[in-house]
């Protein structure tokens, strides 16, 4: 086992939803370690709570709070726990921790592809300090872009993009911010298959670049192949140990940079 | 910062905002263009309302005050005071060449003082035409007939300003009256708003008609029956008295057109017994035995008049002359004990007292039709709301994007806040220059839809006014700019707090 302490831990975390005036248990329990430099995929079928628990590591959820016989959840980003930060702290962690990819991409329509993956880097400033950091965030989202290879797309709309295109923007938007955690949700559920592991290959080259953690969820076994841990949700219950193993030989012990993708970890932009 | 940036795109990128923004330009616009109108009308017609009046008059109705001239002398010796003009104002009755009798309100006057307090020499209606108008482009005068001399009208408006007409006969000028538009009926109003006059018919006994050739300012006349009294208000009398009509005028006011008739000062005084008189005081002394004793003595009472008009020096408004005319007043009363009333009793009014009647018709009027035109409007705000609402759904996901990235709710608020100011800003704006450019070319388009559609909204034969009164004032347009651009507000705080509300992975899921 590894010795690096988790990035993100979860511990008996549940999760119901209300669905009129019943209440559909999701998640029952669940416990999770993402390494640092690892990732993890959480495989299930369709309706096993993965997403719903990607979306409590990322800060846009709240686990069920503790039952009279169930212990407290708990989720931990490097140590500081999620379920009691208050909403500016959780937005400052979803714009500077983790970067969200989904399976629709999810850009915005009215945007061209530059400031599709700038806009990931403008929440929490205000006009002054925008200013300031503008000319940062551009230059990391057009070596982002430019590493993805839509370097000459910039001014085009998310509309006059391929499927596997939009999904580079996606996650270029992701990492505009430089987060050390990539959450993906089904990123390539929406593309043919040469696409898709075009896509992994892209996410797999980031990981050992720029020593990401990735966490991602998928219903699809050959995805899951490629990730360090495969985590098995099955009915809001992981089957098998979710804790934190090795990473994989390439797994980016060492933090190694793409090709035009600004180094270090500077001030957010 | 990305509210700015999606603000920006949001609104070049969708037709739903310019809905709203169509919306903001109407109400904003029609808001405008009701209380530049409205409130033009009303000015116009305060400005009639003074016409005839000045700006104080001081009233002792009926049986009138002596030593006029004292406080005429004493009123134009103050800074505050331009001019006044003493007038004697009764009722009575008015004989017209058609037969017809009617009751009227008879102003004696003189002319020049008059004049000079009033705007009568303005309102004069028949003058030379100072501006040709279409119909009128060889400067002849569309009112008259071909075969009219053409100084006619410069010497009927010497007629009215001097008040005399020159005798048929001896050519010399005999004291005459000017009547208000209306009063005799034979001036017909046209479609542009002026006055044409009319031939008299006369029915005959043989069951022809005849025409007569009467034009009042030219050879027509009147015949005036006034009720004397004596200085303590009993009747002593009806007096009759026949004036050559010198000339018309209107002043916009509908009562003083139709039933006002203006006599010179001194004819009027004499047929009400207000002028200067000598009367024979006995003596209780007196012995009708002592040849050396006389029976009395004869005293000169002064003349007296009704009112007195004051018109204040310029920069002086009307609340300000009335204060100076107050305290003349007391010091003339004073000077004058027991012969005329005391400073209490005597009338002393601005002409905005004098019409408040009509004025605050007129305001309440405007506030009304802007109270109604301001809800209409405000049907705005949810209409800006249904389209923000609808917005808002359609950018569900959106939210969910933004809140994944890590927009605070306090941000996606402000984003949809931000995008109802700018959208209120901008067809604000809009709506003020539309409301403004049409405001001021109201007339030219009124007249267009006259030519093209035949549509006729305001009928000069309706009103007193031949164009349609405007006034845009700076403050007013600022009032219903900041209206304009709360509505959208208004109408997206609701939308913007369900934005801000949304659960994110809901949003995010949303289809």
């Amino acid at each position: 086992m590894t010795t690096d302490q988790p990035i993100i831990s979860v511990r008996a975390v549940r999760k119901t939803y209300k669905l009129g005036r019943v209440r559909v248990p999701v998640l029952h329990g669940v416990d999770l370690d993402l390494a640092p430099r690892e990732c993890v995929a959480i495989l299930g079928a369709s309706g096993s709570g993965k997403s719903t628990l990607l979306h409590l590591c990322g800060g846009l959820d709240r686990p069920d709070k503790p039952g009279a016989n169930t212990p407290p959840p708990s989720i931990t980003y490097r140590g500081r726990e999620l379920t009691t930060m208050r909403g500016p702290a959780l937005d400052r962690y979803r714009t500077r921790d983790v970067g969200f990819v989904f399976q629709f991409y999810h850009l915005l329509p009215e945007l061209t592809v530059l400031e599709n993956v700038t806009i990931g880097a403008m929440p929490g400033h205000g006009r002054l300090s925008w200013l300031k950091h503008k000319p940062g965030a551009i230059e990391r989202a057009k070596a982002l872009l430019d590493a993805f290879g839509l370097g000459h797309r910039l001014r085009h709309r998310s509309a006059e993009l391929s499927g596997g295109e939009r999904q580079r923007v996606a996650i270029a938007r992701a990492l505009v911010t430089e987060p050390p955690v990539l959450l993906a949700d089904e990123p390539t559920g929406n593309l043919d298959r040469e696409t898709g592991g075009t896509i992994l290959d892209t996410i797999e080259g980031l990981r050992d670049s720029m020593g990401l953690s990735i966490l991602l969820v998928t219903h699809d076994e050959s995805v899951a192949d490629r990730a360090d841990r495969v985590v098995r949700l099955i009915d809001g219950r992981v089957v098998g140990g979710a804790g934190v193993d090795p990473p994989v030989a390439g797994g980016g012990a060492a933090r190694r940079e793409p090709a035009g993708v600004p180094s270090g970890k500077g001030p957010h932009p | 910062m990305y509210q700015a940036l999606l603000t920006r795109r949001y609104l070049t990128s969708k037709v739903m905002p310019l809905l709203s923004m169509a919306a903001v330009l109407l109400s904003v616009a029609t808001v405008l263009i009701t209380w530049s109108v409205m409130g033009g009308f009303l000015e116009v017609l305060l400005g009639s309302g003074r016409k005839l009046i000045g700006d104080v008059a001081i009233t002792w109705p009926n049986v009138g005050f002596k030593h006029a001239d004292d406080l005429v002398d004493s009123l134009e010796d103050h800074p505050g005071i331009a001019r006044a003009a003493p007038v004697v104002a009764t009722f009575g009755l008015i004989q017209l060449p058609a037969a017809q009798v009617r009751e009227v309100f008879i102003k004696g006057i003189e002319p020049e003082s008059f004049g000079a307090v009033t705007d009568l020499p303005a309102s004069l209606w028949w003058r030379p035409i100072e501006e040709p108008t279409r119909r009128d482009t060889a400067r002849l005068d569309p009112r008259l007939p071909e075969n009219t001399a053409p100084d006619f009208m410069a010497w009927t408006l010497n007629n009215g300003l001097s008040m005399t007409r020159p005798d048929d006969r001896t050519g010399e000028p005999t004291p005459a009256a000017i009547l208000g538009i209306t009063v005799s009926g034979m001036n017909r109003r046209t479609e542009g708003g002026g006055y044409e006059p009319l031939a008299v018919i006369r029915p005959e006994a043989s069951g022809d008609v005849a025409f007569e050739d009467v034009f009042m300012p030219r050879n027509g006349e009147i015949a005036i029956t006034v009720l004397a009294l004596d200085s303590g208000g009993r009747p002593i009398d009806s007096v009759t008295r026949s004036f050559p009509v010198a000339n018309e005028f209107q002043s916009g006011i509908y009562d003083a057109d139709s039933k006002t008739v203006l006599v010179p000062l001194e004819g009027l005084q004499k047929m009400l017994r207000m002028d200067e008189a000598r009367r024979l005081v006995q003596r209780e002394s007196f012995d009708p035995l002592d040849p050396a004793s006389s029976a009395g003595e004869l005293v000169t009472d002064p003349e007296r008049v009704t009112t007195v008009l004051v018109r204040g020096a310029p920069g002086t408004d009307a609340r300000a002359v009335q204060a100076i005319a107050r305290d003349v007043y007391a010091e003339f009363a004073g000077a004058h004990p027991g012969e005329v009333p005391d400073a209490l009793s005597v009338n002393i009014q601005t002409w905005e007292d004098l019409n408040a009647t009509l004025i605050g018709a007129v305001k309440k009027e405007t506030g009304l039709v802007l109270f109604v035109f301001g809800i209409v409007c405000f049907t705005t705000v949810f209409l800006v709301l249904s389209i923000f609402w609808s917005m808002v759904s359609e950018k569900t996901k959106d939210i969910g994007i933004l809140r994944s990235l890590g927009a605070s709710t306090a941000g996606i608020a402000w984003l949809w806040l931000r995008y109802g100011f700018a959208l209120g800003v901008v067809g604000t704006a809009c709506g003020l220059v539309s409301g403004y450019l049409i405001v001021t070319n109201i007339n030219a388009i009124h007249e267009w839809l006259g030519t093209t559609f035949g549509l006729v909204i305001w009928d000069a034969r309706v009103y007193y006014f031949t164009d349609i009164p405007r006034v845009v004032e700076p403050w007013r347009a600022v009032v219903v700019g900041i209206a304009g651009v709360m509505t959208c507000v208004v109408g997206a705080a609701i939308p913007a707090l369900r934005a801000a509300r949304m659960d994110p992975v809901k949003a995010l899921r949303f289809e």
